[in-house]
């Protein structure tokens, strides 16, 4: 009784432009609520929409690093429903004709690679937020979200697990961060996606009935989600029940799927084109124009880093995988010399502790200018290696400024020649018999010395200058 | 047209009738309808749909803010809102 | 000294001539305003504001081309500050933040817009009907329809209150009302005029357009509404000509299309007698008129009641009592305040329309509907660019009769015919002119002519030169003021 799972997966990219989709209104983040909504978001009665280009652009640029067809003829269709969040009463989307045709994209799991098919990927505007907690028997709308421009990416189903699923969407963000059309920030809500996801037994050619599950904004809630959704419909079906095709939310603290169970899964959305908005033709002079101008890709960045900064390829390309990261790795490079430093501690240090916390860098504490500073006080040996790692940890916390941290830890490296001979001496008169053993030529005693002048030093004595020093003070 | 057809699109547009309004809407739109059955005279097959009379394309504008915070005059006009917030009966997702 | 049934132009004349002060007509307009309650034409005044323009432009002379023409605004156009209702319940405490461009412009022009005109409910109707104000009644008659949707801005103008008033046209709702007050009233191709500030009923259809007592004022205001509008992506770039300069030019040798499937036999031979006399006239100025074929003619009211409706299902899913406009009281939970605010809000005619609409687009119907409405009406305007290869204009009676009886017509269909001659400019989106032609029991008839696009200034000049030689549009109604 083998099943096989089938994931497609429908991602919701905030286009990274300064204004709307059809309105002047600006798109910051976090903004007091109602203060970025423009008569047009509104949805006031006589108002009319005005298609932003930049947000074509963006949307181009992605067609063309997935090898997509681009239509440089775009329409907009209406999809009609009612809800607070959506002023108008209806969106404005790309049914028939998205701007950015069939295209695909490469995915890694555990060092295999996989191609995975895009549908299509169209323009839309996002609806506003609605607040269902904060006040007493209401809910609150706030429209400053509402024509923000999305751009939605639709994957043929073709992902196969959970892990497939994680891959695919890690390398839709990596992509729309490197090119520039997306801040790739998902707890800002930057980028959303919806799954769909159904089972077969492997021998049977027809597709399950799928379930979609909507608005997931995390790695690791994708995984989970996928997992309890697979696991609940195989038990369902082992059962003998069948699958309700049906929307479900994802509780990530109960780690569950639920119905959404809501009229809304019986609308009919009564698409039709918008009669508001003429079709938008982007010229072969806009297009080249765009192709040219394609900001570098990871692979690019890669073969670029190994050469400009001597890295070694592995370290290369995990620098090169995550814009934030290669950001990180330029601009640290600026501020001090030592590149190979730098890389070192943002594939070690910085990595593993992304990795823990599965976060992304722009949702660290980590700025660059203090982790520039970090490896400058390495470099210029104020502290030790050692020592760092714990102000990172400390920097990771709390953001605190490193020259700050050092400060008030007393961290700073004590490189002293006179201070360290003084602790030497000190430890050596201390114990008369490991000198005597590591004279009569136990040789790994001499890490026992070390170990005892950073211990009397709290780990802040320059290790280079200890071994000197008790090379001098032993070895005569 | 059936009641339950009826009783569909009028939920699609959030419009109720009382008992005695509902017949007089069914019959209504039951002859509207008939009325633009009238189209099938006429075989359309290749025919590319209208839809709109202009034959042109659009203009886009530039990404540059030009919209002004108007929070308290809309916030103000609204049926129910406070200070921040449009406000409607809690929905239950 | 009366300004009663004055032209925007004999207005201007004596404000220049000093024969009349800007607030001295101001205050004359506001009389008649008051004297003409019972024709039910405004739904807000704007006397405090327009009496201060006045009083304003009379210290400080503008040189302006409207400068103190007092004009009405149809209540279908947002005015900053200024109630705006569009009819309806719906919106009966909207005011508006923004104004249309169309009123900017008028009142850049140097307009002062005395109030907001009564209307069909959110444009859907043909008799002026439907308002939630009252009926507007019609200066002609007693309890006569004046027609709709503009049926408050005809009234307005054909009474003599008003040299001006501003309309909107989606199914016939400017030529309409024109013809059924014995006005003039022009609508432009489509995108001539903005849709900024113009609550949307049909969006492929709407359009704004001058209604007056000539062609020569309804030229003046062309010039000065249309313009092109980076707000409106629909509003045409072509240039703008000056719509008054030709008025004048010869008609002699121009061709004028009779449609053939407008088989004009089914109507009142009375009417048709007016129609003929029309084009008796005409000839006698030199045009000759040429039998044409548009043989999809006849399915423009049935596509136009599926397209029409299907857009404002969807135009007006934005009154739902959450952001503005009326909210029902005390709703327990969001689909009672959506169903009740909306189903309170708009009134019957509109309800018909959106699940009509919302039928012809839902799953199932669309393409049986509304894809095949909009196939035909393509149909329907290669009909007109073939007739335009060999015709410069094309003529029609511009309704099957004169106006009739408040209350007379309940079936809806039949009120939807009304607009056999109309509609298919609007689907085909060509300019199109009613000029007042003859009487029938005292009662006005137009003539409508219908150009090829962005031929407004041939309309204004073949409506003009009928109006040189005749004199139906200077005819005014019994002054019944109360």
């Amino acid at each position: 009784m083998t099943w096989e799972t089938v994931i497609g997966l429908e991602v919701h990219v905030q286009l990274s432009t300064k204004t709307k989709l059809f309105s002047g209104a600006s798109t910051t983040f976090g903004s007091e609520p109602n203060t970025q909504v423009d008569l047009i978001d509104l949805g006031l009665p006589g108002v009319l929409p005005v298609a932003n280009k930049e947000a074509f652009y963006k949307a181009i640029r992605f067609g063309l690093a997935t090898n997509a067809e681009i239509n440089q003829v775009s329409m907009f269709d209406r999809k009609n429903y009612f809800y607070p969040d959506l002023p108008k009463g209806y969106q404005i989307t790309q049914m028939e004709k998205p701007i950015v045709g069939t295209g695909s994209i490469l995915i890694n799991v555990d060092g295999a690679e996989k191609l995975i098919n895009i549908t299509r990927a169209h323009l839309e505007e996002d609806a506003g937020k609605s607040i269902h907690d904060l006040f007493d028997g209401e809910t609150g709308v706030d429209l400053n979200r509402a024509g923000t421009p999305l751009l939605e990416i639709v994957s043929e189903p073709e992902i196969s697990n959970a892990k497939e699923a994680v891959a695919y969407f890690k390398a839709i963000h990596q992509l729309v961060t490197f090119l520039d059309i997306c801040d790739g920030n998902m707890a800002q809500g930057s980028m959303r996606c919806d799954v769909n996801v159904s089972v077969k037994k492997i021998d049977d050619k027809a597709l399950g009935t799928r379930a979609e599950i909507k608005n997931i904004n995390s790695f690791k809630f994708i995984e989970r989600a996928i997992n309890f959704e697979v696991a609940r419909q195989i038990k369902r079906l082992e059962k003998g029940e069948s699958i309700i095709q049906e929307t479900r939310l994802y509780d990530s603290i109960k780690n569950e799927t639920r119905s959404m169970r809501s009229k809304e899964a019986a609308n009919d959305y009564r698409y039709f084109p918008e009669p508001d908005l003429l079709p938008v033709v982007i010229s072969d002079k806009e297009l080249e124009e765009i192709r040219i101008t394609l900001p570098e890709l990871p692979k690019q960045k890669e073969i670029r880093f190994i050469e400009e900064h001597s890295l070694e390829e592995s370290e290369a390309k995990i620098l090169a995988s995550s814009k934030a990261m290669a950001n990180l790795f330029e601009d640290a490079s600026t501020k001090t010399k030592d590149s190979n430093l730098i890389a070192k501690w943002l594939v070690g240090d910085v990595s593993a502790l992304l990795n823990k916390e599965n976060i992304s860098i722009e949702e660290s504490n980590l700025s660059s200018v203090n982790f520039a500073k970090l490896i400058e006080r390495i470099s210029d040996k104020t502290i030790s290696g050692k020592i760092a790692k714990s102000v990172l940890e400390e920097i990771w916390v709390s953001g605190n400024d490193v020259d700050l941290i050092i400060q008030e830890k007393g961290l700073v490296q004590i490189q002293d020649e006179s201070i360290l001979e003084d602790i030497a001496k000190k430890i050596i008169e201390a114990n008369p018999d490991q000198v005597n053993a590591y004279k009569g030529g136990k040789e790994k005693l001499f890490g026992f010395f070390v170990g005892q002048v950073m211990k009397e030093t709290q780990g802040k004595a320059n290790p280079q200058g200890v071994n000197e020093v008790l090379k001098k003070l032993l070895d005569t | 047209m059936d009641k339950e057809t009826v009783a569909t699109i009028s939920y699609l547009s959030r419009l109720a009738f009382d008992k005695q309004n509902e017949e007089k809407i069914t019959r209504d739109l039951e002859n509207i309808i008939k009325f633009v059955d009238q189209l099938d005279s006429i075989d359309t097959s290749d025919i590319e749909p209208l839809k709109s009379p202009l034959e042109k394309t659009a203009k886009t504008r530039e990404d540059k803010i030009s919209a002004q915070n108007r929070k308290e005059q809309f916030l103000k006009n609204a049926p129910d809102a406070n200070d921040d917030y449009f406000l409607v009966p809690r929905v239950v997702e | 000294m009366s300004i009663q049934f004055k032209t925007i132009k004999e207005l201007s004349s004596m404000l220049q001539s000093k024969e009349v002060s800007n607030y001295e007509l101001l205050q004359e307009t506001f009389k008649l305003v008051k004297s003409y309650k019972h024709l039910n034409a405004f739904i807000t005044l704007n006397e405090e504001n327009a009496l201060k323009k006045a009083r304003n432009l009379d210290n400080n002379t503008s040189d302006l081309s409207l400068s103190g023409i007092p004009i009405a605004q149809k209540d279908l156009f947002v005015t900053k500050g200024l109630r705006t209702t569009c009819g309806s319940n719906m919106l009966s405490n909207f005011i508006p933040p923004y104004s249309a461009t169309v009123i900017e412009n008028l009142e850049n022009a140097g307009c002062i817009s005395i109030g907001k005109t009564n209307m069909d409910e959110f444009a859907m109707g043909s008799s002026n009907e439907t308002s939630f104000y009252g009926n507007v009644n019609n200066p002609w008659g007693e309890n006569l329809v004046p027609g709709g949707s503009s049926g408050g801005s005809a009234a307005v103008v054909a009474a003599g209150i008003v040299p001006a008033a501003t309309g909107t046209d989606t199914g016939g709702s400017i030529r309409q009302p024109a013809s059924l007050c014995g006005i003039t009233g022009i609508k432009p191709t489509y995108g001539r005029i903005s849709r900024w500030g113009m609550i949307a009923f049909a969006s492929s259809l709407d359009q704004a357009g001058p209604m007056a007592r000539t062609a020569e004022d309804c030229a003046i205001l062309m010039n000065e509404m249309c313009s092109h509008d980076n707000k409106d992506t629909t509003s045409l770039d072509e240039t703008i000509p000056d719509f008054t300069k030709d008025l004048d030019a010869p008609v002699k040798g121009l061709k004028i299309g009779i449609v053939k499937e407008f088989d004009l036999s089914k109507l009142d031979s009375n009417v048709v007698k007016v129609f003929e006399d029309s084009k008796k006239h005409y000839e006698s100025l030199g045009v000759d008129f040429v039998e044409v074929s548009l043989p999809n003619i006849n399915l423009s009211v049935p596509t136009y009641y599926v397209v029409a409706p299907a857009e404002c299902s969807s135009n007006l899913s934005r009154f739902d009592g959450v952001k503005f406009g009326k909210r029902c009281n005390d709703p327990k939970d969001l689909e009672d305040l959506y169903i009740r605010s909306r189903s309170e809000g708009f009134g019957e005619e509109v309800k018909r329309r959106i699940l009509i609409g919302s039928y012809v687009l839902s799953a199932g119907f669309y393409d049986a509907y509304y894809k095949k409405a909009q196939q035909v009406r393509r149909l329907i305007k290669n009909d007109f660019d073939n007739a335009f290869k060999h015709v410069d204009l094309i003529m029609s009676p511009t309704t099957r009769g004169t106006a009739f009886e408040a209350g007379s017509m309940s079936d809806p269909i039949q009120m939807y015919l009304e607009d056999l001659f109309t509609v298919p400019a609007n689907l085909a989106g060509l300019p199109g002119i009613s000029i007042p032609s003859g009487y029938l029991d005292s009662k006005p008839l137009g003539i409508q002519l219908i150009g090829n696009s962005l031929q407004e200034s041939q309309l204004l000049n073949v409506a003009h030169n009928f109006q040189m030689t005749s004199d139906w549009h200077l005819r005014t109604p019994p002054t019944r003021s109360k």
